[in-house]
């Protein structure tokens, strides 16, 4: 497949792109990691399903948008990366915390911080929101589809419902995380 | 203070539709006014919420996918395709769906074939002689030559998306196995027409079936049966089949 092709078939795609993506580079990536960094079997699966993620992540975001070289040579790329990240903060061996890798360098800006209550508060009402709203906020959001996109996949009449509903489902998001925000603040200060 | 004009212009900043100015004007507010940077700090905590549920969720699949090439790899040195995965939830999804959702074994073709009937001709003759280019594609259609009815529709539709037409030609369609040009017309039926909506969705869920899209025809039946329309009654039976 064309490495252009790849990308667009990455942003319209689904759960089985990425299946192909991964099952693709796999074998020739966690031989190079294990020979070059000597990383253990578990380790090198773990580099590779954030390489994986931090490569879709970018075609997505429109971070990458022309491969100037091939897909293998970019996920290596990432690699190398994670594992001197790795090694530059500790001189002895940790597993890695994948989610942990993903959230401060694929969501969280450099140098950017924001209170633990908050951001619970803000994963708890994302769990209460309930469906379709979650789905249709995380397509939008996440997978980053577009209104027509949103349209075909949950049955909306046109993109201007689908923007409409998106814009009501942010807003019960909003309140729930109002009141997980409450009910928190009351929990710290009965503990006190 | 905490506005609904803030809240949207917040929203609208991480949705990137503000202009130039609008979007210094936030960054110029956010040093200034504390709570309009909390109404800001808790739009992208919630943004930020998404986006980590969204790759924990990838990150799952991809640990999902790797145990299964770790399983299959095991005594054998077979490389595996990349369709294999494609194909493996394909077959997953539809086995879960027939468990689940026929256990009368009914397959969605044969529950298609129960229920389908073509909508009656039943439009006036004036619209069929005088306004329209091919008035005999109705006669087809009432002896039960869909397939020819079907080409001409067509071709009266080249020339004037008419609703009337629109609906016919689709169940046209429908009755000689042409589903997706069926759900064309039949989508363009719902967004840009109002006449048919209750009919076109009833026939849409059949269509679906009938493309063995279990998931689209229920969401439609589902639609159908909230309501009380003429549709409703079957469209419940079926989804309990559906069910």
């Amino acid at each position: 497949m064309v490495r252009e092709d790849i990308i667009g078939k990455i942003r319209s795609g689904g759960p089985a792109g990425l299946a192909m993506i991964y099952e693709e580079h796999r074998d020739e990536f966690l031989h190079w990691i294990r020979k070059e960094y000597g990383c253990s079997e578990d380790d090198s699966k773990d580099i590779y399903q954030i390489a994986i993620l931090a490569f879709y992540d970018n075609v997505r975001t429109g971070k990458l948008q022309h491969l100037v070289s091939s897909i293998k040579t970019y996920l290596f790329g990432i690699g190398k990366n994670i594992v001197r990240d790795t090694m530059r903060k500790s001189t002895r061996h940790i597993a890695i915390d994948q989610e942990r890798w993903l959230n401060e360098n694929l969501i969280d800006e450099p140098g950017d911080t924001m209170p633990e209550q908050l951001l619970a508060s803000a994963k708890s009402a994302l769990e209460r929101l309930g469906e379709p709203c979650r789905k249709l906020v995380e397509m939008f959001y996440y997978e980053r589809k577009s209104m027509e996109e949103i349209v075909a996949a949950l049955n909306y009449k046109n993109a201007e419902v689908a923007k409409n509903q998106k814009c009501k489902c942010m807003k019960r998001l909003r309140r729930l995380c109002e009141e997980e925000m409450k009910r928190t603040s009351i929990t710290i200060n009965h503990e006190y | 203070m905490n506005t609904e004009y803030d809240i949207d212009l917040v929203e609208r900043y991480f949705d990137n539709e503000l202009s130039e100015g609008e979007s210094a004007l936030v960054v110029k507010r956010l040093k200034t006014d504390a709570e309009f940077k909390a109404v800001f700090d808790r739009e992208r905590a919630l943004i930020r919420s998404i986006r980590a549920a969204g790759l924990s969720r990838d990150l799952q699949l991809l640990k999902e996918i790797e145990r299964g090439i770790s399983a299959s790899s095991q005594g054998t040195v077979r490389r595996i395709q990349p369709w294999y995965y494609a194909a493996a939830a394909a077959v997953v999804l539809f086995a879960v769906a027939t468990v689940w959702l026929f256990p009368n074994r009914q397959t969605p073709d044969e529950l298609f074939n129960d229920y389908f009937t073509p909508v009656s001709n039943t439009f006036a003759p004036t619209l069929r002689s005088e306004t329209l280019s091919q008035p005999e594609a109705f006669m087809y259609y009432d002896r039960g030559d869909y397939a020819t009815a079907a080409s001409l529709f067509g071709e009266m539709l080249v020339q004037e998306a008419n609703p009337d037409v629109l609906l016919l030609s689709a169940n046209a369609n429908l009755a000689a196995g042409n589903t997706s040009v069926a759900e064309e017309h039949l989508l363009t039926l719902i967004r840009d027409f109002d006449e048919y909506d209750t009919p076109a969705k009833w026939y849409l869920g059949l269509c679906y079936l009938k493309q063995g899209n279990v998931d689209k025809a229920r969401t439609v039946l589902e639609e159908l049966g909230q309501r009380e329309v003429f549709y409703t009654g079957q469209a419940r039976e079926l989804l309990r089949k559906v069910k």
